[in-house]
Order: structure tokens, then C-alpha cells, then sequence
């Protein structure tokens, strides 16, 4: 691919850097800021980029963890077990040959969607067990989760992971 | 109206506006020349005879637009600052609430001199409000350069300077006399002792509904759990709402504290929520391994302060809940309030709320480490 993505980015940022920056009058500070953080973020992006599809991937495959894990573990009334039903079912419904970013997306969403009714359900009617399953398989397979999403952000310079 | 619809009305009519404003065009930042003239127009009603001069743009912030301005009456020209709302903000909050406590507080804490309101935009393209300016800075000059707040490095010099006066100010708010002196338009939460969280927590999960928030497993674990452990307040309050180093100007030489900023939030509620707030580590420092809360107290140090100068007892079950519950919130506004603003091109600044989105995971990260804990901290 000529020009590549990578070197796209980069002559914006360069134009950005060499060429806009330095024209905005001082008084014009939104500009001036906006600019900044316009090429903060394309430099972030630059780093990211070619590790992007990845790391969706990854987040589908940590939704399908999670989601069929609480499918199992999770009991209790009418609503939870209804609902842990159709969290089955939305884990059955990722289109695994469709690898577009979309497709990920969307599956991933379905996941984390019925997690959020199985939630509310157990809430309702689980039993003592699953309630216990409930919190503990969320807490430990989203600790898991938030360190990988805390090293993906932390180039942002927010984080003193 | 159902218990889980119920808040405060001024909120009511925060959320009814800011799912109203879906529909709207996008929205781009106001011109030095646009708020000249409408600030000449304001003032050519307002205040017969005076003029404006030297509007300039106010850098920092991820909320509103504001505006430098002088004004001209007779020989006086005096310095003032225009707070005007963009379309959707990452904080979606009322001017003229903010405008009467300000007035409020004058003599009880150091506040900016609220001038004049524009609650409903009827001059202003949006909701605006006019206060005098106050010398002051947020940061030390020296500090790298951030997002004004998030972490601000004070030093130890400063840190010496103005953590009583953090603390006493803090205490002042808290202390304010709000039944012998009302502030119009705050409902008092105290048709039962778990009304104030009560109102608290169904404002920001309708503004996460509203906002279309992306869900995640933290979070609706996180919301459920609040649901279930609503806490008793045991004495009402005026809350700051964004108590926090960057929310208040000090005079660099001395570190005297000259204003407290960022009132929007302020309600009637439980102090805990604000020490909750302060406690906050993204609001704080850490530096060889220990956190201060906004680089001025260790968090048993803040706790233990505030009780010796308040006379109140810190309930550390009531306090864990606002700990959860401020990371919810923060996660709430970073990631679906600015997002939403955000993708709807409502705001002027979407690529900051691009930028600031990205501390969604330490938030999430927080309620995991909270959640942990049980049900007490």
C-alpha cells in the first residue's frame, strides 16, 4: 500500500505540527489547543494501529469468556434463568467466520448486553449461589479486562498504570 | 412517579432537555466577533451606556465555552467572565442554579461575584451565565502541562499553603445554614434518609440511558449494587458536587485561596458524597507509592481532618457507597455524556471528549478494586 496508513498519519501531523501550529495567532487558544491534542491523538492512533483488529478480537473472545462462564455458573427464578438463556444464546449467535470489525463489534455488544439483563434478573429472583457466581465471575474476568484496557489507553497519558 | 424515575426537578428538566436536543444541527464554537456583538447586545439592555472590549477565549476546561471580557462603565473598566453552554456538555447542568450559589456563598467561602444569568438562552445562542473575574491560577505555572484537575502536581511548598485551606472550605460549604438561608430552586431530600442518594443515583443512570451508554459487565454489576445498598444520609447538606484541586484559583506567590470554582453540581445531599469525590485517585497524585487526594491529603489523613474540623463522623459504609459511586459517575460521564456529545457534533470540543473517554478504563479498573472490597470499605 503505497502511501500506507502509517505514512498518511504521519504528513498530517507533520502539516499540523510544522505548518498550522505555528501560524495560529496567541490568541486564538481553542484552535491552538484543539490542534494539540488533534496530533496527540493521531500520533496515538499511529501507535495503535496495526495492533487495533487484534485487540477487538481479543474483547470478542474475553465477551464469549465471560458470557459463557455466567451462562453456566449463574441460577436462580424464572427471570435469571431466562435470561441466562438468552445470554447462551448470544454467545451461540457470534458469527465466528465473519472476522470484519463490525462483526465483532456487534457480537461483542449482543454479549455484553444480555450480561447487563442477566444482572438486572438475578437481582430479582437469583438464588444465593448464583449470586455469588454473578459477582465473583464479573469482578475477576473484568479485572482481567480492565488491565488490558487500562495498557491499551495508557499512551493518553491519564494513567500511571 | 415511580421511585426510580424520582429526583430532583431541576434534574428532571436537565434530562428532558438534553434528550430534547438529540435532534438538533451540530454545533460549532462561538467567533471573538459573534460574542462581541452579542455581548454588546446584552449589555446595550442591560446596562445603558456601557460598553465591551477585549473579548478573548478562556483555554482549558472540558465544559463550557468562556470568554474574557472587559467592561466599560463610565471610567471603570472591570474585568468579567462569560460562561455560556455548548448544545450537550460532558456535565449537562443548570446556569441559574449555579448563579444563586454563587450569590449564596458570598461570605461563607470565596466565590466568583455572580453578575448576571441567562438560565434559558433567551439572549444568548445557549444558557449563559456572567461573573466577575478573580485573580487566581488553577495549577502552579510549573506544572506539566494536562487537563486542568486531573492530577495537578502542587508541590510541597503549595501543598503546605492550601490544604486547611481545602479543608476549611470544604467544611464552610458543608456547614452552610441552608434552612435559615434557602437557595431557591434545591429540593431537600428528606422525605426519607435514603432520598438524597436516592435522587443522586437515578439522575446519572437516566443520563447514562439517555446517553446511550455501551455497557460492560463492571458496570451493570456496579449500577445493581448501588441500587441495593442506597445509604441513609444522616444530615443534609449543601454539597459542592466537584470539590477537587483545579476547581479552585490560589494566588501562586502566597497560596491564598481567592475562589472556588464549578459550583453546577452543587445540591442538597450528603457530605460524603463529596468526600468521595475528593478521594477520587484520578483527582489525585501519587508519588512513591503514596496517594494524596488532590495532592494535598493522604486519604485516612483527609477523613480523620475532616472530622476533627467538621465535628461530623465519617460513616465508612456511607462513604464506600460514594466511593463506588463516584467512579460510576466518572465512568458515566467520560464515557457516555462526552461521547455522546461528542458523536452528535454538539459540542465544541469533541476531540478533547475523544481524548478525555480514554480514562474509561481506570474508572471501570476502580469500581473492579471497590467492588472487591465488599460491601464495606
Amino acid at each position: 500500500m503505497i502511501p500506507s496508513v502509517d505514512e498518511r498519519l504521519a504528513s498530517i501531523v507533520r502539516a499540523l505540527t510544522e505548518v498550522i501550529l505555528p501560524h495560529l495567532p496567541p490568541e486564538a487558544s481553542l484552535a491552538q489547543e484543539q490542534a494539540q491534542l488533534a496530533i496527540g491523538h493521531i500520533q496515538i492512533i499511529r501507535g495503535q494501529l496495526d495492533a487495533a483488529p487484534a485487540y477487538e478480537q481479543e474483547e470478542l473472545a474475553d465477551a464469549i469468556a465471560i458470557g459463557t462462564d455466567l451462562a453456566k455458573a449463574v441460577s436462580g427464578g424464572a427471570k435469571t434463568t431466562a435470561a441466562t438463556k438468552a445470554l447462551a444464546a448470544s454467545v451461540a449467535g457470534v458469527d465466528s467466520a465473519d472476522p470484519s470489525a463490525a462483526n465483532l463489534r456487534a457480537g461483542r455488544q449482543a454479549i455484553l448486553d444480555a450480561v447487563e439483563q442477566l444482572v438486572r434478573a438475578v437481582s430479582v429472583d437469583g438464588d444465593a449461589t448464583g449470586k455469588a457466581a454473578l459477582r465473583a465471575t464479573i469482578l475477576d474476568q473484568e479485572y482481567t479486562r480492565t488491565q488490558k484496557d487500562r495498557k491499551w489507553f495508557a499512551p493518553f497519558g491519564f494513567d500511571s498504570l | 412517579m415511580t421511585a426510580q424515575l424520582e429526583m430532583e426537578a431541576v434534574n428532571r428538566r436537565i434530562l428532558d432537555r438534553r434528550a430534547a436536543s438529540r435532534g438538533l444541527p451540530p454545533y460549532r464554537a462561538a467567533l471573538i466577533p459573534e460574542v462581541t456583538e452579542i455581548l454588546a447586545d446584552y449589555f446595550a439592555r442591560e446596562v445603558p451606556g456601557a460598553t465591551v472590549s477585549g473579548v478573548r477565549r478562556v483555554g482549558g476546561g472540558a465544559s463550557k465555552e468562556q470568554f474574557f471580557f472587559t467592561l466599560h462603565r463610565g471610567d471603570a473598566a472591570e474585568p468579567y467572565l462569560l460562561r455560556m453552554d455548548p448544545r450537550l456538555a460532558i456535565t449537562e447542568t443548570d446556569r441559574e442554579r449555579e448563579f444563586v450559589l454563587l450569590q449564596a456563598m458570598v461570605g461563607t467561602v470565596p466565590v466568583p461575584e455572580a453578575a448576571w444569568v441567562d438560565a434559558t438562552g433567551a439572549h444568548f445562542p445557549q444558557p449563559a451565565a456572567i461573573m466577575r473575574v478573580v485573580k487566581g491560577v488553577t495549577k502552579p505555572s510549573s506544572a506539566s502541562i494536562k487537563v486542568t484537575g486531573l492530577g495537578t502536581w502542587l508541590g510541597d511548598d503549595l501543598r503546605a499553603k492550601l490544604r486547611d485551606q481545602f479543608m476549611d472550605h470544604l467544611v464552610a460549604i458543608h456547614g452552610y445554614d441552608w434552612r435559615a438561608k434557602p437557595l431557591p430552586g434545591f429540593d431537600v431530600p428528606d422525605a426519607d434518609a435514603k432520598q438524597a442518594a436516592r435522587w443522586s443515583f437515578n439522575f446519572w443512570r437516566e443520563l447514562w440511558r439517555i446517553d446511550n451508554g455501551q455497557t460492560r459487565p463492571i458496570i451493570a454489576l456496579a449500577e445493581q449494587w448501588l441500587a441495593d445498598h442506597l445509604p441513609d444520609c444522616a444530615e443534609l447538606v449543601v454539597t459542592h458536587g466537584d470539590y477537587r484541586t483545579g476547581n479552585y484559583l490560589f494566588e501562586e506567590d502566597t497560596g491564598t485561596v481567592t475562589a472556588l470554582l464549578d459550583w453546577e453540581l452543587a445540591r442538597i445531599g450528603d457530605f460524603h458524597e463529596d468526600l468521595s469525590w475528593v478521594l477520587m485517585q484520578v483527582f489525585g497524585t501519587i508519588e512513591n507509592g503514596t496517594f494524596r487526594a488532590s495532592d494535598l491529603f493522604e486519604r485516612e489523613e483527609f477523613i480523620t481532618t475532616y472530622e476533627q474540623r467538621s465535628g461530623r463522623k465519617v460513616n465508612r459504609e456511607t462513604l464506600h457507597f460514594y466511593d463506588v459511586f463516584a467512579a460510576w459517575k466518572c465512568y458515566i460521564i467520560v464515557a457516555a455524556n462526552g461521547m455522546a456529545a461528542a458523536r452528535s457534533q454538539h459540542n465544541h470540543q469533541d476531540v478533547l471528549l475523544t481524548f478525555l473517554a480514554a480514562t474509561a478504563p481506570m474508572f471501570a479498573d476502580d469500581l473492579v478494586r471497590l467492588l472487591r472490597q465488599g460491601d464495606q470499605a
